[in-house]
């Protein structure tokens, strides 16, 4: 036995061993488990005691690019209940019910949902700085104000369509608004309370409160000037054709900036839950496609200088009012033809026939190497939703006949922004950019640039000298040619028209053309490339040198004006036709005196404002481009005083 | 045999009063809210838990009162009584259910769990078994196997319940008993094999079990399901950090951790009074354990030395596999913290057997 029990003290000092050992590993996990681990399950244990009342960031501004506030915010605060902390729901939802103007049935049934936090949907959302006082004086315990805002568009249907808007919710819908979202929305900040598992708030902890982060402000590439210039000449082309849409973009052709960019119908984003869908989602410049017409010529220009195919003061080229193709006779657009031509009349005319030529001397494949270059057929890659790819031949299927209607835009469909981005790099010097909107990221405290774009050049598509020569033939367009409507006094603007039959079901339209112009100013070193296409105008000749060219003209000479692009004085003349105005230099009449006026037989009308009988001011200035017939202004006043 | 002239150990009973006062504070600040939700009244639990101590301590000083031969004499009959009540549990209508498991007998506040009172019949039983048959518990036939028989059997009709916690406490207990009487260290290892197979066997035969051990091994991938309750444990535990949040101060004993005074009151404590507070705990359970075995080696015959190395087994089992439960070690069991954990059966039942410990260490001989 003695033995025995020996063995069982010698077990007994194992179990001892053992025991203690085992309060060691569970001193070690405690310890792993407060201290190396304790840092994490506090902030997991805080996350499961907390509840958020969230504090909506404030989405970032939208400028224009000299600081014109497109979009902005208004402050609009919003009512949070935690049902939990009301002590009498019945009384609080009375007070509630006649402060926000609901009923005290909803009233109560949001103070008595069983939920720990409960917005006061929607009569209760984003109100107004005045309502949210009133709730907050009623002083009911668990009734919070979050300081909320909502958008504000403050100049209404302007670029509304660039712009988009933002839901109720702060988020990006549409536009640059929902393109952008990420960056512009900011971060939402919070308060947070702690509470028990049965929504009490638990003692002891002090409520945390998270700063919610605006979001960036984004400075555009669209010039205010410019926009506002647009959006007028649309509004009166709307209200002049009553077309069934219309559209115009300007681009800066050295960088690829979008400096305008308009859409019609357009629409006020404050409003947009009042507008149909396909009004908002339809920003035609970058989504519509449609056969480009005339327009596209340039490209085929472009191409045939580039390949030393064509000398267009040299070359000539005989139009019988159409052309021959693999049997087919492919039309001009002017009955009987434009005859015997140089190329450069070729282009001022907009013949045909004379394209197809260029088109057969250069072969598919060439014109279409071109055409791909100049980026049709796939996106711009511009920062906007819901680009449009267009439509091109199918280099294995193009005959000789699909090759000829390409060269002239006809077969083809493309985007208006792709005709412009191509434009500028054939006017640019040869550079393809890439079209962009945000110019540069602010910092929305400092305002202080975070980051900007830099503008992207994707390709070289045709040499310096060849974009001079499309300058030149295309000013001649305008000087001269079928684009005189946009002929600019002091700006040497060069163009081209487009006038393109719209198909709907495979069957080309009657009476009902997209009619459009490309123009760029000044010739010698465009600053500005603007386009505008106008669909199906009213009452007038479905042309694009007469609905839309003059649009694009008022568009380019204001905006240039308004940026401060000097005039220059040594433009092509323009060509007179039978119906043109005549324009004369205004002569120098101040200083003169009333007889010796009357006695120099000026062809204008005169009105004289102000007593007195010497001019000491006159408008139009001396020098400046008047109408035969028209009116000049003088001010008059007294010889003797403005000697003084 | 010898005379009960030394007076009690007290070490022993200085650290089972502290564990005990502990226990009472805690279950106040862990059950308060509870208390005041439920019953309208925040000393309703400590309220009882003063009760079933003051039962449990009179019976504690009866007990050690009455020289522990007594229970050598009386072992088979305990053991037949704890037999049949095991058995009667299982009756439906009988034995009622609650949380899962038809554990309780009798009715209201007047219910026990026969399992309870198995842990100590067996050890009471196995105690005098194994000094009778001393010298064939190295063989296996006629030493080990009878014994592992009747261990798997009161294992079996806790399982029937089921209990697994309590089971495996009385089933573990049994075998330090076992290797304290002197077994065969190769047929620990034959058991030790046969014993995983069998639990694995018994995780894969109730799909709950197989939760539990995967929800242990990360309990995020099912946050409100089956890895609930050590999530929240955790979060108890983890915020405490050295000092505590302070007394009264728990975050998680508001309704995120269930039951708070009951198995996871080391969490409790753990979260008011940090790494010291529930360290300190944790030494007095081991001040606890070294004053038990020593009172099985000072012990003046062998049945005295296996009965206080079962009552300390059956006790400290109880402590690891609640701490590791609480601290995320072990999967979820349903065993109580001896001495601290809310419960009357629990708490009487382990002052009782304390009591028989304390009888123990007056008849201590010198041992060195």
């Amino acid at each position: 036995m003695r033995v025995s029990f020996l063995t069982v003290r010698k077990r007994l000092f194992f179990v001892l061993v053992g025991g203690a050992v085992a309060i060691a590993i569970l001193l070690f996990r405690l310890g792993f488990v407060q201290f190396s681990m304790g840092e994490w399950l506090t902030e997991l244990a805080k996350d499961s005691w907390s509840r958020d009342v969230p504090f909506e960031s404030e989405r970032g501004e939208i400028l224009d690019r000299n600081g014109e506030i497109l979009a902005t915010n208004i402050s609009a605060p919003s009512v949070i209940a935690a049902p939990k902390q009301i002590e009498n729901p019945e009384q609080s939802a009375a007070e509630l019910a006649v402060t926000l103007g609901v009923s005290e049935d909803k009233a109560y049934g949001w103070l008595t949902k069983n939920e720990s936090l409960v917005r006061l949907n929607p009569e209760g959302r984003k109100i107004s700085k005045e309502k949210a006082k009133a709730v907050r004086d009623l002083d009911i315990e668990g009734i919070y104000i979050a300081e909320d805002n909502k958008r504000h568009y403050p100049k209404g249907t302007y670029l509304s369509h660039v712009l988009g808007f933002a839901g109720i919710d702060n988020q990006g819908l549409t536009g640059l608004e929902q393109y952008y979202d990420e960056r512009l929305k900011g971060e939402a900040g919070r308060v947070s309370f702690f509470s028990d598992a049965k929504g009490q708030k638990l003692q002891g902890l002090a409520d945390e409160y998270e700063q919610p982060e605006k979001g960036e402000d984004l400075r555009l590439t669209i010039d205010d000037r410019v926009q506002t210039i647009i959006e007028r000449e649309l509004d009166i082309a709307e209200a002049t054709y009553n077309p069934d849409g219309a559209l115009a973009i300007a681009m800066d052709p050295d960088s690829g900036e979008i400096l305008g960019m308009s859409s019609r119908p357009d629409f006020n984003p404050d409003n947009f839950r009042e507008i149909p869908a396909e009004v908002y989602n339809q920003n035609k410049p970058v989504w519509s496609t449609y056969e480009p017409g005339s327009t596209f010529k340039i490209i085929t220009l472009a191409a045939a200088l580039e390949e030393e195919k064509v000398d267009l003061e040299n070359d000539h080229f005989n139009d019988p009012g159409y052309i021959e193709v693999n049997g087919t006779k492919l039309h001009c657009w002017k009955k009987g033809g434009h005859g015997e031509q140089t190329f450069l009349e070729v282009v001022q005319n907009s013949c045909n026939p004379g394209f197809v030529a260029l088109g057969e001397r250069l072969g598919t494949d060439t014109l279409f190497d071109y055409i791909d270059n100049f980026g049709f057929g796939k996106k711009t890659g511009v920062d906007l939703q819901g680009e449009g790819t267009g439509i091109l031949f199918n280099r294995e299927n193009v005959g000789p006949l699909e090759l000829a209607t390409t060269a002239f835009g006809q077969g083809v469909s493309v985007t208006p922004l792709q005709q412009v981005t191509a434009v500028s790099a054939a006017v640019n010097g040869g550079y393809l950019y890439q079209p962009y909107l945000a110019k540069e990221w602010l910092d929305p405290t400092t305002g202080m640039v975070k980051q900007s774009t830099p503008p992207k050049m994707k390709q070289r598509v045709i040499s310096e000298q060849t974009s001079k020569e499309v300058r030149h033939a295309l000013e001649y367009v305008v000087a001269k040619g079928t684009g005189k409507g946009a002929f600019v006094d002091g700006y040497r603007v060069g163009g081209k028209t487009g006038t393109a039959q719209k198909a709907e079901g495979g069957q080309y339209l009657e009476n009902n053309h997209i009619v459009s112009f490309i123009g760029f100013a000044p010739a010698n070193d465009p600053e500005i490339v603007v386009y505008t296409a106008i669909d199906n105008p009213k009452d007038t000749l479905q042309f694009g040198g007469i609905v839309a060219a003059p649009i694009v003209g008022n568009i380019i000479g204001d905006s240039l004006s308004a940026m401060g692009v000097e005039k220059q004085t040594n433009q092509l003349e323009k060509s007179l036709d039978w119906d043109d105005d005549v324009l004369t230099e205004t002569p120098d009449v101040t200083g003169k005196n009333l007889k010796e006026l009357h006695q120099a037989y000026y062809p204008f009308n005169i009105e004289k404002e102000g007593e007195g009988s010497v001019v000491v001011a006159q408008s139009p200035e001396p020098g400046e481009k008047i109408k035969e017939g028209g009116t000049i202004r003088l001010y008059l006043d007294d010889k003797s005083e403005s000697s003084d | 045999m010898e005379n009960a002239t030394r007076p009690f150990d007290k070490l022993l009973l200085v650290s089972l009063l502290c564990l005990l006062t502990v226990g009472m504070f805690m279950v106040y600040s862990a059950s308060s809210a509870l208390g005041e939700y439920v019953h309208n009244d925040a000393f309703y639990f400590l309220k009882r838990q003063l009760i079933f101590a003051g039962a449990g301590l009179a019976a504690m000083i009866a007990i050690a009162r009455i020289d522990y031969w007594f229970w050598k004499r009386w072992s088979f009959v305990i053991l037949i009584v704890c037999f049949f009540f095991l058995i009667l549990v299982l009756i439906p209508g009988v034995g009622m259910v609650r949380g899962g498991a038809r554990s309780w007998i009798g009715a209201g506040a007047f219910s026990i769990q026969p399992a309870e009172f198995m842990k100590l019949g067996m050890i009471i039983f196995l105690s005098q078994y194994l000094v009778r048959h001393q010298k064939r518990i190295p063989e296996f036939k006629r030493g080990m196997l009878p014994v592992l028989l009747l261990i798997f059997l009161a294992f079996a009709l806790i399982m029937l319940q089921p209990d697994l916690g309590t089971g495996t406490v009385m089933a573990g207990a049994c075998f330090v008993l076992l290797f304290v009487a002197g077994a065969r260290i190769k047929h620990f290892f034959l058991l030790g094999g046969l014993g995983t197979a069998g639990f694995v066997g018994l995780i894969l035969s109730a799909p709950y079990r197989i939760q539990r051990i995967t929800s242990f091994i990360d309990p995020w991938s099912d946050p409100l399901g089956a890895g609930f309750q050590i999530i929240q444990s955790l979060y108890a535990v983890g915020p405490g950090g050295l000092f505590g949040l302070g007394f009264g101060d728990s975050r998680q004993k508001f309704y995120y951790l269930p039951e708070p005074q009951t198995d996871f009151i080391f969490a409790i404590i753990a979260e008011e009074f940090g790494f010291l507070g529930a360290g300190f705990v944790l030494v007095l359970f081991g001040v606890l354990l070294w004053r038990g075995v020593t009172t099985a080696m000072t012990a003046p015959d062998m049945y005295g030395a296996l009965l206080a190395t079962g009552i300390c087994g059956v006790i400290f089992l109880q402590v690891l596999i609640n701490i590791g439960v609480v601290t995320g070690l072990f999967p979820v069991t349903g065993i109580t913290l001896p001495f601290l954990s809310y419960g009357g059966s629990s708490l009487t039942l382990l002052l009782a057997a304390a009591g028989v410990l304390l009888n123990i260490t007056r008849h201590r001989t010198e041992y060195h």
